[in-house]
C-alpha cells in the first residue's frame, strides 16, 4: 500500500531521495505500523516526537491504510 | 538582601518627579517579582474602573529575581498595567537585552504614574533618573527614536520606547524594546503615549547578589548544558525560530486563515521558517544570554518590500500572513517590520486586518469605507493599513480601535475573533480544545502568553494532550495558567523553563524552577510554595478584572469558535466545548460561579 509521509523542520533532513519539500509518498506493508514506517527513516519515536495520522495525534504502534498520511515534528515548545 | 534589589523607582510624570521607594520582603516573596509584583501594586493603587489613557492610570515595568542571573533565559521582564484594548488587565512580557539592563539599573521595578504636559523621555542611569523632554523625538519611528534616545545619553545604555501607533493611542500598540522586541500585547503602548512618555533608557552595574552563588553557578551551568545537548542535536527553534510551526499547527488543521474561516492554508510552506532559512534569514539573534537563540535576523534586500530587522515569529505569521491570507514571504516580512517600526502588536494587527479582509469580502464594508480594496491574500492592502493604523490615517482610525470594537461598529460582532476583545494567538481552539478554555479565561484576554498548553496539546512537551479532548483540560489549563505566572515572576523565559526548570509531575511542577528562585534569593520556596504564589497572583490578578466588570461574563469566546464548525481538515466538524470545560475550571479553581470563593482567598492570603 501507498502511505505519505511529512517530516517537519529538523527532521525534513531524514527523508529519503525523492521527496516533494516535506512529503515523501512511500511503499509499506500490509498491517504495517507507523513505527514500521518511520524507524527505517531514523526518526526518533517516543516521548521526542509527535506523531499524527491523518492530523490526528498517534502512537508509533497505530495501523496504516492505503492512502494515509503520517506526520512527525520533534516535541519542543513551540510558537 | 539577595536576588532582588528591594527597591522600586516611582516616576511621577506630571509633577515631573522621581522617588526611590523600598520594597517589603514579605511583598517579595509572597509575589515573587516581575508579573506578580505588579500586580500588587497595581490592585492596590489603581481603580480597576479607571480610563486607561487617565493619569490615574499606572505604567509598570517590573523585572524578576531571575533576570540578569545566570539562570538561561533570564532575560524578561513585564509591563503591567490597565488594559485600554481589553477595558481590563494588561502584563506584557519581553525579552532581548532591555530587561537586564533594566535590571542592573538597581531597582525590581518602575512605575510610571501621572501624565506629562509634554512629550519626555526618562534616563535611568542608576540612582540618577533623569525626565527629559522628547518634543523633538515624538512622531519619531521606533529605529529612529532607539538610535536618537541612545545619542542623547550613552550608546552602552539600552531603550524601551513606543512608536508613532502609541503616540496615537493605537489600542493594539505595544511597548518596542532594542528596537525589534516587544511587550507587545493588550496597548502598553497607548497606555505609554496617553502619558506622553516616549521612552525608557535604562543603564548601570548594579546587581543583587545570589543568595548561594557557587550553587547558583553550578546549576546554571547545568541547566545551559542540557539546551546546549538540545540545540547541539539540531532544535527547530535553533534552526528555524518560531516560523517552524506554521508546518505543524497545519497538519493539525488549526493554523488561523482567512480570519479563522478554516484551520488549513494551502500555502504554509510558502511563509514558513524553512522558506525563511532559505531566503531572507541573516542569522539567528538570541535575547540576551539565551542559548536557545529562536530569535530571526532578516532582511528583504531589494524591491518594495526592502526592509530589515527581527521576524517574523510564528504569531505574526499566523496573524499578519495566514489569517490574511498570504503566501508572499517579502511582503509579510515587510508587514512585520513596519509593525515593529511603528510600534504595533502583530496579533491584535493581523487579526483587526483579517476582519476587515472578511467584511469587505463579504460586502459589509465598502470601498468608499475602507477606502482600497480589502482582499485576502492582498500583501500591499495589509501592509497599507499596517501603515494607516499606526498612523490613525483614513480607515486605520477605525482599525487602530481593535477588531472588536470593528465588529460591533458595523453589527458583525462574529468577524472578531477575540476573548476579552483581545486578538486570538495562532492556534485555533477548535481543533486545540485546552487553548479555547485558555483563551476564554485568561486574565489578560485571549493570550498564548498565559499558559500555554498548546505546549502539550500540540507541541508534546513535557507531555503530549490530545488536542481534541475536553477531558482534563480544565486542571491543565489552571496549572499551565499559575505556572506560566511563575515564570513571569521569576523573570525567566517560557521555552526553557517548561521544558527545563518544571518537571511532568502534577502537569508541570517547578521543581528546577524554585530550586534557582531559592539559590538567587534564599527564599526557600518549595515547589509547592512556588506554586502557591503563583496562584496568589493569577487569583489578585482575577479579582482586579472583576472589579473592572470584566468577570465571568465574559469568560467566552468569539460566537464563530462555538458555533461555526471548522468545515475542512482533522479538526473538521469541531467547534469549542467550552460549555463542558468552563464548570470544571470553576470548579478546580474553587471559583463558584468564576468568583474565588472567601476560603480559597483566605488561604492565599488574600
Amino acid at each position: 500500500m501507498r502511505v505519505r509521509v511529512k517530516l517537519i523542520a529538523n527532521y525534513m533532513k531524514l527523508l529519503p531521495p525523492g521527496a516533494q519539500g516535506n512529503t515523501i509518498e512511500l511503499d509499506a506493508q500490509p498491517g504495517a505500523t507507523i513505527g514500521d514506517v518511520l524507524e527505517p527513516l531514523g526518526v526518533p519515536l517516543g516521548e521526542a516526537t509527535v506523531l499524527l495520522l491523518n492530523g490526528l495525534q498517534a502512537e508509533a504502534y497505530a495501523p496504516l491504510s492505503q492512502g494515509d498520511m503520517v506526520t512527525a515534528f520533534s516535541a519542543i515548545a513551540g510558537g | 538582601m539577595h536576588g532582588w534589589h528591594g527597591r522600586l523607582l516611582r516616576v511621577d510624570l506630571t509633577n515631573q518627579k522621581v522617588s526611590i521607594e523600598s520594597i517589603a520582603p514579605k511583598v517579595l516573596k509572597d509575589y515573587i517579582g516581575g508579573r506578580g509584583l505588579a500586580i500588587r501594586y497595581l490592585y492596590d493603587e489603581v481603580d480597576p474602573q479607571v480610563n486607561p489613557f487617565a493619569p490615574e492610570n499606572k505604567l509598570i515595568f517590573t523585572t524578576g529575581p531571575l533576570t540578569a542571573t545566570t539562570a538561561p533565559t533570564g532575560n524578561r521582564y513585564m509591563v503591567v498595567s490597565k488594559s485600554p484594548l481589553t477595558g481590563a488587565l494588561a502584563h506584557s512580557n519581553s525579552g532581548g537585552d532591555f530587561p537586564t539592563w533594566m535590571k542592573r539599573t538597581g531597582f525590581d521595578m518602575y512605575i510610571f504614574e501621572g501624565k506629562a504636559a509634554s512629550p519626555v523621555y526618562v534616563w535611568v542611569n542608576e540612582d540618577q533618573v533623569e525626565i527629559r523632554p522628547a518634543a523633538h523625538i515624538w512622531g519619531k519611528e521606533v529605529p529612529e527614536t532607539t538610535a536618537l534616545l541612545l545619542a542623547e545619553t550613552t550608546p552602552e545604555a539600552k531603550v524601551a520606547c513606543i512608536g508613532p501607533a502609541g503616540e496615537n493611542l493605537a489600542l493594539m500598540a505595544g511597548i518596542m524594546n532594542d528596537k525589534d522586541r516587544a511587550a507587545a500585547r493588550s496597548g502598553v503602548g497607548a497606555v505609554m503615549g496617553s502619558k506622553n512618555l516616549k521612552g525608557v533608557v535604562a543603564m548601570g552595574k548594579k546587581n543583587p547578589a545570589f543568595y548561594d552563588d557557587a550553587g547558583m553557578r553550578a546549576l546554571s551551568v547545568e541547566l545551559s548544558k542540557e539546551v546546549g545537548a538540545d540545540v547541539k542535536k539540531g532544535s527547530n527553534l535553533r534552526i528555524y525560530g518560531t516560523a517552524y510551526v506554521p508546518q505543524v499547527t497545519n497538519a493539525l488543521g488549526i493554523l488561523p486563515t482567512r480570519n479563522f474561516q478554516t484551520g488549513v492554508f494551502e500555502g504554509a510552506d510558502k511563509i514558513d521558517g524553512v522558506a525563511l532559512k532559505n531566503s531572507y534569514l541573516i542569522t539567528h539573534k538570541p535575547c540576551y544570554r539565551c542559548p536557545i537563540s529562536c530569535g530571526r535576523l532578516t532582511e528583504v534586500p531589494g524591491g518594495k518590500y526592502a526592509g530589515k530587522g527581527e521576524g517574523p515569529e510564528y504569531e505574526t505569521i499566523a496573524s499578519l500572513g495566514t489569517a490574511c491570507g498570504l503566501d508572499n514571504l517579502a511582503g509579510l516580512l515587510k508587514a512585520n517590520y513596519r509593525c515593529n517600526e511603528l510600534g504595533l502588536d502583530t496579533i491584535s494587527t493581523g487579526l483587526t486586518i483579517s476582519a476587515a479582509m472578511e467584511m469587505y469580502e463579504k460586502g459589509i464594508l465598502t470601498d468608499e469605507q475602507t477606502g482600497m480594496p480589502l482582499r485576502f491574500g492582498d500583501a500591499d492592502a495589509v501592509i497599507e493599513m499596517v501603515n494607516r493604523i499606526g498612523y490613525r490615517q483614513g480607515f486605520g482610525d477605525v482599525l487602530a480601535e481593535g477588531s472588536y470594537r470593528l465588529g460591533e461598529r458595523y453589527d458583525h460582532p462574529e468577524m472578531s475573533i477575540t476573548a476579552r476583545k483581545q486578538e486570538f494567538p495562532g492556534y485555533d481552539p477548535r481543533g486545540s480544545q485546552g487553548m479555547g478554555l485558555l483563551y476564554a479565561t485568561s486574565n489578560k484576554g485571549a493570550s498564548h502568553m498565559e499558559g500555554d498548553v498548546a505546549y502539550e496539546e500540540v507541541f508534546g512537551v513535557p507531555v503530549k494532550a490530545d488536542p481534541l479532548s475536553t477531558v482534563g483540560k480544565a486542571e491543565l489549563v489552571a496549572r499551565f495558567q499559575d505556572a506560566f505566572a511563575l515564570i513571569d515572576s521569576g523573570g525567566v523565559c517560557v521555552f526553557f523553563a517548561i521544558r527545563y526548570a518544571f518537571t511532568k509531575e502534577m502537569m508541570v511542577w517547578p521543581d528546577r524552577l524554585s530550586q534557582l528562585l531559592n539559590l538567587t534569593t534564599g527564599a526557600n520556596y518549595t515547589p509547592d510554595e512556588a506554586l502557591q504564589a503563583a496562584e496568589r497572583v493569577y487569583t489578585l490578578e482575577r479579582m482586579f478584572l472583576l472589579k473592572a466588570g470584566s468577570g465571568p461574563e465574559q469568560d467566552t469566546l468569539s460566537p464563530r469558535l462555538l458555533n461555526e464548525p471548522l468545515p475542512e481538515g482533522p479538526a473538521k466538524g469541531r467547534v469549542v466545548d467550552l460549555h463542558k470545560m468552563l464548570p470544571e475550571y470553576y470548579a478546580f479553581r474553587n471559583w463558584p460561579g468564576g468568583i474565588p470563593a472567601p476560603e480559597k482567598l483566605a488561604s492565599l492570603g488574600l
